[in-house]
Parts: C-alpha cells; structure tokens; sequence
C-alpha cells in the first residue's frame, strides 16, 4: 500500500476517532532534501507519526509547528532550512530547504 | 472542505476509483481564501471552492493538465481578494504488480510489491500455490491456464509484469501472450539463466516477434547483486522495479557520488590514506 494512502487512511481514523491529528505536506524543495514534494505524514498528537517528511533532517521542527498549527486551528507554511554548517553536528545539513504545509486534521 | 471530506475523496481514487487532483492553498495574501483551503477536482466535476467561480474554472483547466503530466505542481491564482498560490497533486490508483508462477521467489516478491505501493496479483496454474495462506498481501490470486495465461487480468500501462514460473515453457506461452497482444506494460521481466532466456527469445522471434519487442524485455531479470536466495531474488527484481519508477543507475551510491574517493585523494594526495 501506498505511504499516501496509509497516511490518508490515518488522518481519516484519527478523525472519525476525533483524536488530535495534524497533516504535513511537502509542497514544495529545493537542493539536496531526504524527501521530495508529495511526501506527507500524519501527527497524531495522541498516538504518534504515519508516513514521514524525512526523518532527523527537519522532522522535529515539523513536529513543533504540528503543535501549534493544533492549538490556533491556523494552517501554516513552514520553511525548513537544512543548509546549516556541516561541522556544527546540527542534524540539519542534508544541503537542501524544503517547505511544509501544516493543516489541522 | 475540510482535510478529513478531502481525504476520502483522494482515497477512493487510491483504492482504484476514478483519479482526483488535490488543491491546496499554499500561499495567500488574504484571510479569505485562507492557507489550507481545499478543492478536490475530478475529470467532470469538483469539491470545494476558492470562493470565486473565476478561479475555480481556473482550477479545473489547471487539474487537466496536471492529470495529464501527472506531476504536482504549483500556480499562482487570480482571486477577488488577491493572488494566491496553490500546490496541485494528482493521486491515481496504484500501478499493479503482475507475478506469473507462485514459487519461492513470487512470496517476498509480493510482500515487497505491497510495501512498494504496488497491487499485486500472483497467478498460477497449479492449485494450491496461489492461495491467499501463501501470498496475504496481493489483491487478487488467480489460478490461470497457460493456454490463456491473463484471462480476467487487467493489463495495461501501469501494469509491471514479473515472470517467475517453474519452467521456460511457462514463461513463454505468458511472455508469447504478452507480445502479441500489443499493449505496452510499464515493466516486464523474465527471470532465468542466460541460457534458459536465450532459448524463450529464440522460440518468440520463430513466431515473428519483432526485435523491439523484445528488446524491451528485462531478462535476465533484476539489478546485479549476485542475488542468490529467493529473498534476495525478490529484492534484486524490486531494486529494478523502483529503478523503472524513479531512474538511476542501480550503481552504488558510493561509487557514483565518490564522495569518499574525492575527499581521501584531497586530503591525502600521495595516496596513503
């Protein structure tokens, strides 16, 4: 099965269980990024992530922003910079920034 | 519409229903279309709006063609309030895997092919072999007769075919069936020993096959990594198949960025690294 449908298929669970759920989409990357546009996943604030939108590299800022995009029902863009300095052991190196559209499920 | 009404509608095309476009607000000056506003728009119809019956038919001839390039994209939008941005992407029904023969390398192989996103059906002519105890992942087990191998099989341009029977008897009548039909699948490939292989060719250009046709075989089947076991088989024959869907080169990584290479003949130009 498809890592959009297994995604889909969560937000729609998490909805009809009225759990706290937050989807990510990438809409749009540039340079070297773990993911490309089209990748999606899921945060459910109650039982956790489906799909992914690239791992160590940028997810954990996703995850921040899902919290707020929670909170005040606002859907939101946010930037996600991977061009830090590769000496500094950021795990934010992989070259590229890509964008991700955070909606409330 | 909210993500929830969107999501069903893009999962019924995923489960093999019509296919849809997502519309997504992604950029917007104006509280009035807002960032995460959502149309779903399929061939004659659609859901949702952007408050404007001029942007909306904009949308629509838009979702057109990205159904034809069946690439996302994004476009900037005239609206009343503003010019706003929107990200569009198509979702199909997912390309099938077909395995003919349900032996020892057809079982990983179609639990590979699920988790690839593939629908996968095994078919076999012996009773027993494709059963769903065997092969729980595929969405359809047929028990076929080689004399009609793909009876009731839709084959078409998202259809990989993946030719894994017993005997090289097998593997022609289904690959014979395949070239003389006409249609061309996304993928096809044969598996068996050089020697097998060149004895399937030989026998299909006696039947008039033409060179093209063939060519277009992927046989010997799978990328090089000396697989041996079933499993590793499978996953030779899946490395080709996300090779046919993505391109590549099916080199390693290392030896085609030769990062490591590069770095150690800068850093240590005498070659003693």
């Amino acid at each position: 099965m498809s890592e959009t449908r297994l995604v889909f298929e969560a937000a729609l669970e998490s909805a009809r269980q009225g759990r706290k759920a937050v989807l990510a989409t990438i809409v749009n990357a540039k340079g070297s990024t773990p993911r490309g546009v089209g990748s999606r996943m899921l945060i459910d604030l109650e039982t956790g992530l489906v799909g992914t939108v690239g791992g160590g590299c940028g997810e954990a800022q996703v995850i921040e922003t899902a919290r707020e995009v929670f909170e005040t029902g606002i859907a939101q863009v946010a930037r996600v910079d991977l061009t830090e300095d590769y000496l500094s052991w950021s795990p934010a190196v992989c070259g590229g920034i890509f964008d991700v559209l955070i909606e409330r499920v | 519409m909210n993500t929830a009404e969107a999501a069903q509608e893009i999962l019924a095309a995923l489960a093999g229903g019509p296919p849809v476009v997502e519309v997504l607000v992604m950029d917007s000056p104006t509280s009035v279309v807002p960032v995460g506003t959502r149309m779903v728009v399929r061939a004659t119809s659609a859901s949702g709006s952007l408050g404007d019956t001029e942007a909306d038919a904009r949308v629509r001839e838009l979702s057109r063609e990205v159904l034809r390039t069946r690439r996302p994209r994004q476009e900037r939008i005239d609206t009343p309030a503003g010019p706003v941005t929107v990200y569009l992407e198509p979702h199909f029904a997912p390309d099938e895997l077909v395995i003919v023969g349900a032996g020892h390398i057809a079982r990983p192989l179609c639990r590979i092919g699920a988790m690839l996103g593939y629908a996968v059906t095994v078919l076999d002519d012996r009773p027993d072999f494709a059963t769903l105890e065997r092969f729980p992942e595929a969405v359809q087990l047929v028990k076929a007769d080689f004399s009609d191998p793909f009876r009731g099989v839709a084959l078409g341009a998202g259809t990989h075919l993946v030719l894994v029977t017993r005997g090289h008897k097998y593997d022609y009548d289904a690959l014979r069936d395949i070239m003389l039909r006409g249609v061309d699948l996304a993928y096809v490939g044969m598996v068996g020993s050089q020697r097998r292989v060149r004895a399937t060719l030989e026998q299909l250009r006696r039947e008039g096959i033409s060179t093209e046709r063939l060519a277009a075989v992927y046989s010997p089947i799978g990328l090089d990594i000396e697989a041996e076991t079933p499993e590793e088989i499978a996953i030779s024959i899946a490395a080709e198949l996300v090779r046919v869907r993505r391109g590549g080169t099916g080199v390693s990584m290392r030896d085609r960025a030769r990062v490591v290479e590069r770095f150690l003949r800068h850093n240590h130009p005498s070659g003693e690294a």
